[in-house]
């Protein structure tokens, strides 16, 4: 056994995963999370930090398009696997890292993304791209658990890729300085910012990748700095409602405990508390195994006492509120919820509400109809623009995830192959705002 | 004890990167330890986790963004180690030290002025929008930490009456500075954890921004860059010993273990503190930094400059 097989054995025993969830399939990436914790691996932040992309979900045509361009930005050693059933995810998993650690396997993939380098990236081409998606990500390739590493990547699409998504980065107002391109991006335009002073202005699409995000979600930002100054919201749906999960996990309540937990661990951890995140994904994994419920409540209650007991919490999350002022979506969006838009107290409530769950075994309240979740969630999506506009960046986040959106209950809608080809020829919908060349990769 | 700091021959530098970077796993070892624990896994299975992770990054390909100032990102990525050695050198360690030089508190506090620049070079090397907020944050970060740090520093040159380490180790001989200037130590101790973009401070490599400056950093640039971090931790927790901790002075073991001894407390101490302390806002922390931090440092300042005057007299 070499040096080189036996880096790649050691590297292997810490995978980072980069998680895409398509609306709809959560329960698979609550068990995918819990399986990466027990197996000491990383949930991965960005394409570049990642080994295996997992895809949670059959991925409707733009999301699709999506997972592709990632794939493309994941530096390699990489593999991938798409998950559309929660049963084998560990078998899938050890397919992964033996093909993380197959060097003939990871350099044939390497060489042949090198080659497609060659530099034809004068002119960036749009149909090019479309036609990559579709291949790529064909249907066949979708099966529960299929690894695939992908050495057929194809040729010349790499550099459009690469100066497509530097393009979202940098678009924005840009248009004025058309004739001024660097490797094909525009250079960002200005703009007077909050404070009056002059601001290079940004349009950055965030998500659908991006860890505790939404599933699906897509907020189209106008950057300057670090502050929104306008935001779209819109969701990337799953391919069809019937290739969905045919049985949850857990019946009510069990669903509506983990559902609060796996909101608290979002909020937490865009709070910058990841040990109390990590407790509520505990308690949240120990729901999804089966323990009895009335165990629980305890160790839910001990949580939410440390959560109300914090005092940087309370200072960090001083003020941020999802409450917007207009009269008529404010009692729509926070339906079911008695408590008040302060993201601190919501938090807190979710924590209590499960506490109440698990002990009693029984709702204060009916749980919404499907109907009445969808309505829910698009009231909610409806005031994103107008509660993100003038936030930075954390703040935006936080009140995103206060929101506790539930992608999966909106009616889901597959793109038209028009729709899908106009978003791409624009850019389509970067990851996380990074741009990857992925031509020049250096060995 | 008594004896004054030596300036030990050139041919020891050789020693320093060494020292560092043990220092500097152990306390990524520690920190995997406790991410271990938190998942539920046992603790030591997490210690080795940092050699896993070097592993990992030594067989990944380096990418490199669209239009990226690929210069000033690998010199944001490269730079970190070697300012964390150039700081190291004016450590003493026990009885002996690289560099005696007259200035080495302010050549302290010039390398982790640099680190700003580190920083920044990083966040904005990678031309993407997330990296670039990554790197803004750590700016608002160094404005509100660096004045404190500075006030902090100064402190215990005014009471030993000089800027050279040895001189601060000397006059610490009655009494360590830790027991007479708290505030100046506790304030010390946070600009390190801050400098270091970690723990508490570690907003600009958030999961809300998605890693922040290392959003697209990969291969051995992540490596160098994640080094470097525990590597400024290290330097940093290694210069609270000779500034407020009396250096090697203690019972039984010799003056060189006792630094080695007191470094690794106080960088344990710094690694605990991330899994402890959720992470502070940096637009809340500015705030508090100059209206209350800033104050404190200079009242501890003014009275420490009393004593050392009055002491002086006498």
């Amino acid at each position: 056994m070499g040096v080189t097989s036996q880096v790649a054995r050691l590297a292997a025993t810490a995978v980072h995963v980069l998680i895409v969830e398509v609306p709809g399939w959560s329960e698979t990436r609550m068990l995918l999370e819990a399986e990466l914790n027990r197996r000491g691996w990383i949930s991965a932040l960005s394409p570049a930090d990642a080994d295996l992309l997992a895809i949670c979900g059959t991925p409707g045509e733009e999301l699709r398009a999506v997972c592709d361009r990632v794939w493309n930005q994941l530096p390699g050693p990489r593999t991938l696997v798409n998950f559309t059933a929660s049963a084998r995810i560990a078998v899938s998993l050890d397919a992964a890292v033996a093909d993380l650690v197959d060097d003939s396997r990871q350099r044939h993939d390497a060489v042949s993304r090198s080659r497609s380098s060659v530099p034809d990236d004068s002119q960036p081409d749009a149909v090019g791209h479309e036609e990559h998606g579709a291949h790529e990500m064909a249907p066949a390739d979708a099966d529960a658990g299929s690894v695939a590493a992908r050495p057929d990547m194809h040729e010349g699409m790499h550099m459009a890729d690469g100066a497509d998504e530097a393009g979202m980065d940098h678009a924005g107002m840009g248009h004025e300085n058309m004739e001024m391109l660097i490797h094909g991006i525009p250079l960002a335009g200005g703009g007077d910012d909050r404070d009056g002073l002059e601001m290079d202005v940004l349009t950055v699409p965030f998500g659908p990748v991006l860890s505790h995000w939404p599933a699906g979600l897509v907020v189209e930002c106008v950057l300057q700095g670090d502050v929104i100054v306008s935001a779209e919201a819109r969701i990337l749906a799953a391919a069809s409602r019937s290739a969905k999960l045919e049985t949850p996990i857990a019946a009510e309540p069990r669903q509506r405990i983990i559902r609060l937990c796996d909101q608290s661990v979002q909020l937490l951890a865009l709070a910058g508390w990841g040990s109390a995140a990590q407790s509520a994904c505990r308690l949240r994994d120990a729901a999804v195994g089966g323990v009895v419920m009335s165990d629980q409540a305890v160790a839910l209650d001990r949580l939410r006492r440390r959560v109300e007991r914090s005092v940087v919490l309370r200072w960090s999350l001083k003020g941020v509120n999802v409450d917007v002022a207009s009269k008529d979506t404010d009692t729509t969006a926070l339906s079911g919820n008695k408590f008040s838009g302060d993201i601190r107290l919501r938090l807190i409530g979710w924590l209590r509400e499960a506490t109440e769950l698990a002990g009693t075994g029984k709702f204060r309240m009916s749980p919404l109809t499907g109907a009445e979740a969808a309505q829910e969630t698009q009231n909610r999506l409806a005031t994103l623009p107008e509660l993100l506009s003038g936030t930075d960046l954390g703040t935006a986040r936080l009140l995103i995830a206060g929101l506790g959106l539930d992608t999966s209950a909106v009616p889901s809608y597959d793109a038209s192959p028009h729709n899908a080809h106009h978003s791409d020829a624009n850019g389509g919908h970067s990851v996380h705002g990074g741009a990857v060349d992925d031509g020049a990769i250096h060995g | 004890m008594a004896d004054a700091i030596v300036q030990v021959s050139p041919v020891w530098a050789v020693l320093a990167p060494l020292g560092l970077l043990l220092f500097a796993l152990a306390g990524a070892g520690l920190n995997g330890a406790l991410v271990g624990r938190s998942v539920g896994r046992p603790f030591l299975s997490g210690a080795s986790a940092p050699l896993a992770e070097a592993a990992r990054l030594l067989r990944q390909r380096r990418q490199v963004t669209v239009a990226a100032d690929v210069l000033l990102w690998r010199v944001g990525a490269g730079g970190l180690v070697v300012v964390a050695l150039l700081k190291i050198l004016v450590i003493p360690l026990g009885p002996w030290t690289l560099a005696d030089l007259d200035v080495g508190v302010v050549w302290f506090n010039t390398m982790d002025v640099m680190i700003w620049a580190l920083f920044w070079l990083i966040g904005w090397g990678a031309n993407s929008a997330h990296s670039l907020v990554g790197g803004y944050r750590f700016l608002s970060l160094a404005v509100a930490y660096e004045l404190p740090l500075m006030f902090a520093l100064i402190t215990p040159a005014v009471a030993a009456q000089s800027l050279r380490v040895g001189d601060v180790v000397t006059a610490q001989q009655d009494l360590w500075f830790v027991i007479w200037m708290p505030i100046a130590f506790v304030i010390f101790c946070s600009s390190v954890i801050a400098f270091s973009s970690w723990g508490p401070y570690a907003t600009a490599v958030g999961r809300d921004i998605a890693g922040g400056f290392l959003t697209d950093v990969s291969g051995v640039d992540r490596l160098l860059i994640l080094a470097g971090r525990y590597a400024v931790l290290t330097a940093g927790a290694a210069f609270a010993v000779p500034l407020f901790l009396g250096g090697g002075a203690g019972p039984l073991l010799p003056d060189w273990l006792w630094t080695i001894v007191k470094t690794a407390l106080v960088l344990a101490a710094f690694i605990a503190i991330r899994h402890r302390v959720p992470t502070i806002r940096p637009d809340r922390f500015a705030e508090v930094a100059w209206i209350i931090v800033l104050p404190a440092a200079l009242l501890q300042v003014l009275i420490v400059a009393i004593v050392a005057t009055i002491t002086l007299g006498s």
